[in-house]
């Protein structure tokens, strides 16, 4: 375990260093990742301005959600972000080898090489969107920020759980670029209130591919929205996790190596 | 005339091996039918929950509003464009000067590719999703004007283009071009109506929308689809609309055309 935080910590220097030697891209990119999050709440101050809402949400409690969810995808990204493009670059050019011969779990290895530094600009667009709304929302109690903190955490193992299930497709779906697309479409659900959508959406979006954890129900908790059978939730998101793991390992069996 | 003819067999030819060429990717075009309907669905979902008790949001009703979602999304399918980093590859790699070697124009060769792409995205991705939105979202997709449905959408093809080629040609300067191309997605993904009508814009940014590409490339022809159109407080026959995307249009051509121009000069053919 030593060993494995040890070289995690070398990869995230080394990514560092990197982003460091063009400096000039890392923050021109982070700046229009950033511009990029101060926009994607617009369509919904734009419903607001119009005078309409969502049923039972305040603005603030929305921009809350996609703070929460922006903070999320962000934390999901500098760790996961790379695994999806390095594992089908490598898929197509038939070089996937290369990470099999390392003494070191191929998985981890990935995902330790591929800290994606141009998230921060993400993260932070989050964060600070985040602190916007949270301050709306007045004096939180101790316990909403546990449940907050717990279920954040469940939200951003289903973003993981996606990108590797993406990342596994890649060994099949060789070479195609829009698999995220799908994972994309999908967390689409998770940006807004789950009550606007019918019940059948609401239970697959958080029993069987869980999004609405990743925004909707963290924010809830600090709202002090959620019910004890809420909490439940947590579990699919841990075997969604799980499942991402084991579908990603168990493709890397099938890896054939010719390219494509 | 022969002129036009030779330009003809041309496209013909390019379209026609960009058309084979992807036809072995097909598979990738038709992600769209999956997530082409799931981003419909749920903004199906968020606009029937925003509307509730009112009639009418922007001056739009909620069915215009359905109507114009799935015509923005169909829309996309029919004029999706990468000559911007196509071309950016090019001067990059310096392939751009094999270019020089052949009889043909680099722009228009990026067209006709263009137009054997879309041709499969055409079978691909608009028409299982049309059939979708029609069938199982049991939305009317049926244009106000066909005639000027299709004119729109063919000048929208254009603008995207030439907007797209333009952004290319900056590679000729900046060798590296992903910044801009980011920015200008960004800024194309909101004020291209692709995420919302422009009617729910600020009235002076409504305005500004006019001295700006990004509306004729989705909001005028989603418009001209549902048959009204109307921004920053000006209304305008659909005939009227396409008149001014077409002027538009070639105001941008005539900007990409000067652009280029200085682009030559500028070239080296080194790559980097």
């Amino acid at each position: 375990m030593k060993r494995y935080l040890e070289v995690f910590k070398q990869c995230m220097y080394s990514a560092i260093q990197a982003a460091a030697a063009y400096r000039m891209n890392f923050i021109i990119s982070s700046l229009i990742t950033l511009a990029g999050n101060i926009l994607f709440p617009l369509v919904t101050l734009l419903i607001y301005r119009a005078g309409t809402s969502f049923p039972g949400w305040t603005l603030y409690e929305v921009l809350l959600i996609q703070a929460v969810f922006t903070m999320s995808s962000g934390l999901s990204s500098l760790i996961f972000g790379g695994v999806l493009w390095t594992t089908m670059s490598h898929i197509r050019e038939g070089s996937f080898e290369v990470i099999l011969l390392k003494p070191l779990n191929p998985l981890f290895f990935i995902v330790a090489t591929t800290f994606s530094t141009d998230s921060i600009g993400l993260f932070l667009g989050g964060v600070a969107l985040f602190i916007f709304s949270v301050i709306q929302a007045g004096a939180i109690p101790l316990l909403f920020w546990l449940q907050f903190i717990g279920l954040f955490i469940a939200g951003t193992a289903v973003l993981a759980g996606l990108s590797l299930m993406m990342a596994a497709m890649s060994f099949k779906w060789v070479g195609n670029s829009r698999i995220s697309e799908l994972a994309d479409s999908v967390l689409n659900i998770g940006k807004y209130p789950l009550p606007i959508f019918p019940k059948a959406v609401q239970a697959v979006a958080t029993m069987i591919i869980p999004v609405g954890m990743v925004g909707f129900l963290p924010a809830s908790a600090l709202l002090g929205r959620v019910q004890a059978r809420d909490f439940i939730a947590v579990l699919p998101c841990l075997l969604f996790l799980a499942a991402g793991v084991w579908v990603y390992r168990h493709m890397i069996r099938l890896y054939e190596g010719v390219g494509g | 005339m022969n002129s036009l003819k030779y330009q003809w067999q041309i496209c013909r030819a390019v379209a026609g091996v960009t058309y084979k060429e992807w036809s072995a990717y097909r598979t990738h075009s038709m992600v769209s039918i999956i997530v082409g309907p799931v981003y419909f669905m749920v903004q199906y979902f968020i606009w029937t929950a925003v509307y509730g008790d009112h009639s009418l949001l922007g001056g739009i009703s909620l069915p215009q509003m359905i109507r114009y979602f799935g015509a923005t999304a169909l829309i996309g399918y029919l004029i999706m464009d990468f000559a911007d980093w196509n071309l950016s590859m090019l001067v990059r790699t310096g392939k751009f000067l094999t270019f020089h070697l052949r009889p043909i124009h680099h722009r228009s060769f990026a067209l006709f590719q263009k137009i054997g792409h879309r041709s499969l995205g055409f079978l691909f991705e608009f028409l299982p999703c049309l059939l979708i939105f029609i069938f199982i979202f049991g939305v009317d997709m049926r244009p106000a004007s066909f005639p000027w449905t299709i004119l729109s959408v063919l000048l929208a093809f254009m603008m995207n283009f030439y907007v797209n080629y333009t952004i290319g040609l900056t590679s000729f300067w900046l060798v590296q071009s992903n910044g801009i191309r980011s920015a200008f997605m960004l800024v194309s993904g909101i004020f291209s109506g692709a995420l919302i009508p422009l009617d729910f814009f600020p009235h002076w940014l409504q305005v500004t929308q006019f001295f700006l590409p990004f509306q004729y490339i989705a909001y005028m022809p989603a418009m001209v689809f549902t048959g009204h159109y109307s921004l920053g407080g000006l209304e305008l026959s659909i005939q009227q609309a396409v008149g001014m995307q077409a002027v538009a249009v070639f105001i941008t051509f005539g900007f990409n055309e000067l652009v280029r121009r200085l682009a030559m000069k500028q070239f080296t053919a080194v790559g980097s």
